[in-house]
């Protein structure tokens, strides 16, 4: 006696087999990963939490001279003192009724609706898909527009010749630089020299939108504050302790 | 008529001797190593490819590099000067230096660019 295949039947079938396929490709597209040469996408968002309360005077200092090593900024002789580049300082904020300081390292924002960007004439000044602005020193002419448009300060402009550059940053007279998230690290898999300076949580850097990145459940947990949050740029930059 | 062709044929003749004599006096010390051991043709495929387009390849792979992220070797400047950069007294002379491999064709031509002023102008860091 042949069984006949009544619709309902059918419809349980294919629904079996469509869910069984589903599973395996699901399977395949996980094991998929990103290739060296491919470009970066809006799938992540670098981020950095900055804990005040974790760091120490000195842990800032080295953050600076760090950054200053891995970059190579910081030895210009020709610039007078406001001239001279600041990719990441070290700010101290005092409270006028407690007289409570606090010390904190200040550097691009990274936002994610960057003034300096809007203000750019040359497009120069940009923002990558995942989150890291960057000024294409190939386009910038030097206008310093940006300088005057970010919040922060943390944008600088070079103002004298500049040799022996190191390999992965170029730098050059009459462009405007500021912290790019060592984006040469970061592409490689690596994390900005500053946060490697830091041994202690006081520097958590990773991808914000991923669930499973320490620096996302850190942010969940605790209480932090973004500079500026009035100006609702959604920096990338988080402090806490502050 | 013939005046033109006279004058046409003139401008041939010596761009081919031009041609004969321009020898790359400057190689470059790891780009020399490399092409004795016949290892070049894997880098460069066509030469003349490589020095008609070398600024379009350049122009492409820096957009690749400061927007996406793309930071593989080929046609990189970086790449360029590592091999082409020559050793004087255990000490690198810049690439943009006269006499050396890019500055040889470059002032040949008339072209005047601006790569060294911010990159830098010999290879890695420590010797």
């Amino acid at each position: 006696m042949s069984k006949k295949l009544n619709r309902r039947d059918f419809i349980k079938s294919t629904t079996a087999v469509t869910a069984g396929v589903a599973t395996i490709s699901s399977g395949i597209t996980l094991t998929t990963f990103a290739a060296e040469d491919s470009p970066v996408t809006n799938e992540k968002r670098w981020g950095m939490l900055i804990d005040t309360n974790k760091l120490t005077e000195s842990n800032i200092d080295d953050m600076v001279n760090v950054c200053q090593e891995e970059n190579g900024w910081g030895s210009e002789t020709h610039s007078t003192g406001a001239q001279k580049p600041d990719w990441i300082k070290k700010v101290k904020v005092r409270d006028k009724t407690t007289g409570k300081i606090d010390m904190l390292p200040m550097m691009c924002q990274h936002c994610e609706q960057p003034p300096c960007v809007d203000v750019c004439p040359t497009n120069a000044s940009m923002k990558r898909e995942d989150g890291v602005v960057l000024v294409d020193k190939h386009l910038c002419i030097g206008c310093r527009y940006c300088m005057m448009a970010c919040p922060y300060g943390s944008r600088s402009f070079v103002h004298e010749d500049l040799s022996n550059q190191k390999e992965h940053m170029p730098r050059g007279k009459g462009t405007v630089e500021s912290c790019t998230l060592c984006v040469h690290r970061v592409d490689k898999g690596g994390i900005p020299a500053c946060a490697e300076a830091v041994s202690s949580d006081g520097v958590i850097f990773g991808d914000l939108y991923d669930a499973n990145s320490k620096i996302n459940q850190t942010l969940k947990k605790i209480q932090s504050t973004q500079i500026r949050a009035d100006l609702n740029l959604n920096t990338g930059i988080r402090y806490s302790g502050i | 008529m013939k005046r033109l062709l006279i004058v046409f044929l003139a401008l041939t003749v010596t761009s081919v001797f031009a041609y004969g004599v321009d020898k790359h006096i400057n190689l470059g010390d790891r780009a020399t190593e490399l092409k004795n051991e016949g290892k070049s043709r894997g880098i460069h495929p066509s030469l003349s490819e490589i020095r008609k387009m070398h600024p379009e390849f350049l122009l492409h792979k820096r957009d690749k590099t400061v927007h996406q992220g793309i930071r593989t070797r080929r046609n990189s400047l970086k790449e360029c000067v590592d091999c082409h950069s020559t050793t004087k007294n255990d000490e690198y002379v810049p690439i943009n230096a006269p006499e050396q491999f890019c500055s040889t064709c470059h002032q040949k031509v008339g072209t005047s660019l601006d790569c060294f002023s911010c990159h830098r102008t010999t290879p890695k860091e420590d010797l």
